[in-house]
């Protein structure tokens, strides 16, 4: 009931803006922002017009823009990271439709982190959120050559490593299972390859990628910590191009082209790592496999000048084998087909329907015997979003969100095993949200919105209902038959003021909540983890962050410093027992304990976007925090991606037209993790005895990567350039693992031994385009 | 599942792995009891050892507490005073270790109580031990099956201590029956330590025990801790133990059979 009140208040408090903007006759200017050579849309294009300093929009995801005018004669200026300011004069007496087209800046500026293209960052409400420009990660150094959009996102506060080498990430305090991971619209579930390394993400296929650390506006939802917003390219409307990469463990290609020149285009591309090769060539490692593979693909078709269609598929698979003896293969499947609709010149529709799977598959083979763990999470998810350009100083969006979620648990076949046969559940998510970017005043810019998720329990397995560890009643639904239903409300608002042109103050809150729960067994992440939904044990999580920021330029206005403050309450945690199998155990929820948590901290990023030397500097102090019923004498304890003092710096430096050179050093204080206090013996074995859980630290991490990119002459046609990289470049060995045993030599001794993953890991990638 | 993770635990180390001895600043727990206590179906006398934990860095394996007051009582009313032998190892005089029966273990140490209560499983027949071979990285492995048959109601727990040429296996093996509950077990005795290889012409004694559901969870903890710290198992902590009063430790009834084969 209370909810009601609130969504109701919250539509009374939106109409009040409405009313002063009438009084004045006014017009539509709209229409969309795209790439001149190649005719791809620009997301996030700025229009400004020059004679009136307080209308302004940004171009939608699909590059489409809409702006309400009073009747006169404008300048319109239309600005994008990478490309040459366009503008335009316009006489405006009619509402009209005009499409603007970028020219790529020639000279080499680019910015691999672009938050604010000239002082838009300081105009924009959003807070927390970071753009990655793909053009340039190609220059920051990354282990094994492949540039990779999850590793370069860590390099920025607030989001954390999840270990050496992984494409993992924490943000603010979040498990890696609350990041909302899309790739054009469609939830990726595990977004690694190949235990980690590598991200699912073939960074030529993607054209633009956007990380919100929690303040997310109220179309997103889902996931308590974050956003990573990923877009792929949409394919070259002009002209037919190939684009590659050749590296030491693996090679990439894609093609693209129009399909009906400016009209719609295509684009493929994959990649394949083969490491395995080298394995195959000694004889110890022969029958071992480890590869993956993916694919992305994508057309867009322009039916008319109101109505176009897009299709894009990923499709990604890892082996990993041990002979005959093992093998684990896992992967993600996504399809989307979006509809966009230009219903008015100042509403925009589009409408998206998305499939994605993800499963893994475990074979275990021993002599005659055989067993195999199969389990998978299928959606099917329809979402309507619409924008509609009210006037001058509103936008709105709205739509809703439905997610039908079938999840398979762990299910064991084989032949010395009874096949129990674990019914999935399936459970309906659906989400209704409206937003409004409302411009008060030149200065004062508020996004406010709510977004009501629900979930609904489906039929399928049986639901148990226990109250201090014991079953007290069960609750068998049939298949199509609806359970519990949870209703959240999710308050969304984030303000912006401006001092000055180069000064601005945010504030934000946003609740974030999570009906899909990630259960893992080991401290990394691991393919076989299990994803799980509501039930009547199982409540939402549900994050409440707060934060302010500022925005300022600093030395002489070429560096912008970014400040924010955050603190983030969540509920509804879940861990495990001690001892649990969580994989094994007939109903996993027997297991589980329920807790709270909270993280707070403190990020600064320092940017140098132009010049010669471009990069940024990024440092968080922070604390994260868990309380769960049942573990650590239910007291406080420190998560263990809890990490005091987090630093990374990146520099890029352009030498000439030829050669740039590119460095990257990170810190961070070691993970929270639980050494013994004492030992003992239990039947003649060595056991140890162990205090407060994660009380410890694991000894700091740093590193210094390098690389050197070469371009060559650029001729008509073909453009190659060349990258040398090397990792860990004082081969500092940072510990991936501590373990205590007794010392082979004397029992009585205990030895600490400290596991390093990688001392130098070095790589030349070859990339081409023509 | 645990074998998934050590996999790729091994996968990752495959790599680039490099182990190194290195020394720590770690923090002092009180010194607290640890009660190690055994009721089998062998003929007794059975034995509680009573002990302290110590630093880390302490060379003394077992420091014994020798003042305590040890009593186990079974379920036909036998009330057995354990007798002191020395360095806190205390002998029961008169109780006998059945399958079905009960046993409740009192230990007072310096006025404070400790008290635990355990039930010995049903026998369930240890047929034979068989080799399993397998390839792995370009030679042949070897690992040992026991063989025995499930009994059809679920919820029966093992543990098997596995000595190679005498040289104990220091892995905790224990299996449950969730997944293979009245069937004959197939399931290996994982290699465990990789400086713990079988080789052709060892001798493997194994010893099985049929365990109760708290032991179970006891020793699967610590298995599952055995590969402790980031990149493997689970974040460490004193394993569930049946011991009520604060002390660390188990108290097991179990029965017992052995048997050895040789690798050919």
């Amino acid at each position: 009931m209370c909810y009601k009140i609130y969504f109701f208040s919250f539509f009374l408090c939106l109409g009040a803006h409405f009313t002063p903007a009438a009084a004045q006759q006014s017009f539509v200017v709209s229409g969309s922002v795209k790439d001149k050579q190649t005719g791809e849309s620009l997301i996030k294009a700025v229009v400004r017009i020059q004679e009136l300093p307080n209308a302004g929009i940004i171009s939608n995801e699909y590059g489409f823009y809409s702006l309400s005018l009073p009747k006169g004669n404008y300048s319109v200026v239309v600005s994008q990271v990478g490309y040459e300011t366009l503008v335009q004069k316009i006489k405006l007496d009619s509402s009209q439709t005009i499409h603007f087209f970028l020219q790529t800046k020639n000279v080499l500026k680019e910015v691999v982190v672009e938050s604010s293209r000239k002082n838009d960052n300081l105009t924009k409400a959003q807070m927390g959120t970071e753009t990655i420009n793909m053009a340039a990660i190609s220059k920051v150094p990354v282990i094994f050559g492949e540039k990779d959009l999850l590793k370069t996102i860590q390099l920025l506060p607030g989001v954390k490593s999840a270990g050496e080498g992984n494409s993992g990430f924490f943000v603010r305090g979040g498990g890696a299972d609350q990041n909302l991971i899309l790739l054009d619209e469609a939830p990726v579930y595990n977004a690694t390859h190949l235990l980690g390394f590598f991200s699912t993400f073939n960074s030529d296929a993607i054209k633009d990628a956007t990380i919100i650390k929690g303040n997310s506006a109220s179309q997103y939802g889902g996931r308590l910590s974050s956003v990573l917003d990923v877009k792929m390219k949409e394919g070259n409307n002009q002209d037919y191009t190939v684009n590659g990469g050749i590296g030491l463990i693996s090679s990439k290609v894609s093609i693209e082209g129009p399909l009906q020149k400016n009209k719609s285009s295509f684009i493929l591309s994959g990649r394949r790592t083969y490491a395995d090769m080298f394995l195959k060539a000694t004889e110890k490692f022969k029958d071992n496999i480890l590869y993956f593979y993916d694919l992305n693909a994508k057309a867009n078709y322009q039916i008319n000048a109101k109505n176009k269609v897009y299709i894009s598929g990923y499709f990604g698979r890892d082996e990993l084998g041990l002979g005959q003896e093992f093998g684990i293969d896992w992967g993600n499947k996504t399809g989307t087909i979006r509809w966009n609709k230009i219903i008015s010149n100042k509403l925009f529709l589009n409408t998206s329907l998305i499939y994605s799977d993800y499963n893994y598959n475990v074979k275990l083979k021993n002599g005659e015997t055989n067993f195999n763990i199969n389990s998978n999470i299928k959606d099917v998810n329809l979402k309507q979003d619409y924008t509609f350009y009210a006037n001058g100083t509103n936008t709105l969006r709205f739509g809703f969100n439905t997610i039908l979620h079938t999840i398979t648990p762990s299910t064991f076949s084989g032949t010395v095993i009874n096949s129990v046969s674990k019914e999935g559940r399936n459970g309906l998510e659906n989400a209704f949200y409206l937003t409004n970017n409302y411009r008060a005043t030149n200065q004062l810019t508020i996004d406010y919105g709510m977004r009501v998720s629900m979930y609904t329990l489906m039929g399928g397995d049986v639901y148990n209902i226990y109250e201090n560890g014991t079953v007290v009643s069960s609750i068998k639904l049939n298949k199509s038959s609806f359970g519990k239903t949870y209703i959240n409300p999710e308050p969304r608002i984030t303000t912006n003021y401006r001092i000055n042109d180069e000064t601005s103050i945010k504030a934000g809150y946003a609740r974030n909540v999570q009906h899909l729960h990630l259960l893992s067994n080991s401290v990394a992440s691991s393919p076989s983890d299990q994803w799980i939904g509501n039930s009547y044990n199982i409540k939402p999580e549900i994050a409440d962050q707060i934060s302010v920021g500022y925005v300022t330029k600093v030395f002489k206005s070429n560096f912008e410093l970014t400040t924010e403050a955050y603190y983030k309450y969540l509920q509804n945690q879940i861990d495990y027992k001690d001892g649990a199998e969580i994989n094994t155990v007939s109903d996993v929820e027997s297991v589980l304990l329920y807790g709270i948590g909270r993280a707070y901290g403190l990020e600064f990023l320092l940017k140098k976007k132009e010049g010669r030397l471009t990069g940024w500097i990024g440092y968080t102090l922070s604390k994260t925090e868990r309380k769960i019923e049942g573990i650590n004498g239910n007291n406080w304890y420190n998560a263990r991606q809890d990490r005091t003092h987090d630093i990374s710096v990146v520099g890029i430096y352009d030498l000439n037209d030829r050669w740039s050179i590119s460095g990257v050093f990170v810190y961070n204080t070691g993970d929270a993790v639980t050494y013994p206090t004492g030992k003992y013996t239990i039947q003649g074995q060595t056991l140890y005895q162990y205090a407060a859980r994660n009380a410890n630290r694991m000894p700091a991490y740093h590193r210094l990567d390098f690389s050197a990119t070469y371009e060559k002459n650029k001729t008509k046609r073909m453009h190659g350039s060349w990258n040398f990289s090397l990792y860990n470049v004082y081969g500092r060995e940072n510990a991936f693992r501590i373990s205590f045993k007794d010392d082979p030599n004397d029992p009585t001794r205990t030895q600490i031994i400290r596991t390093a993953l990688f001392k130098w890991v070095p790589s030349v990638t070859y990339q081409f385009k023509f | 599942m645990k074998k998934i993770g050590c996999i790729i635990a091994l996968f990752a180390i495959i790599l680039v792995g490099c182990d190194k001895e290195i020394t720590l600043e770690l923090g002092d727990s009180k010194p607290t009891l640890v009660i190690d206590g055994s009721i089998t179906d062998l003929a007794g006398p059975y034995f509680v050892q009573l002990s302290l934990s110590t630093s880390i860095n302490n060379p003394t394996r077992i420091v014994g507490v020798n003042n305590a007051r040890v009593i186990i009582t079974d379920q036909t009313g036998i009330r057995d005073s354990l007798q002191f032998v020395s360095n806190g190892l205390y002998r029961t005089q008169k109780i006998k270790g059945v399958e079905g029966g009960t046993y409740d273990l009192e230990v007072v140490v310096d006025q404070k109580k400790y008290m635990a209560s355990t039930s010995m499983p049903k026998k369930v027949n240890l047929d034979s031990l068989r080799i399993n071979t397998f390839p792995f990285n370009g030679e042949i492995r070897y690992s040992v099956i026991p063989v025995y048959l499930d009994p059809v109601t679920l919820g029966n727990s093992y543990r098997f201590i596995q000595k190679i040429n005498d040289t104990l296996d220091p892995t905790f093996h224990v299996f449950n029956d969730n997944l293979n509950n009245g069937k004959v077990n197939q399931r290996p005795l994982r290699g465990g330590d990789l400086n713990l290889k079988i080789k052709p012409r060892d001798n493997i004694f194994v010893e099985m025990q049929c365990i109760s559901g708290a032991s179970y969870l006891y020793f699967n903890s610590l298995d599952q801790q055995s590969g402790a710290g980031p990149g493997g198992g689970t974040a460490p902590s004193n394993p569930p133990s049946n011991i009520v009063g604060g002390a660390l430790g188990i108290f097991s009834a179990h029965t017992v059979q052995r048997k050895t084969i040789t690798i050919r």
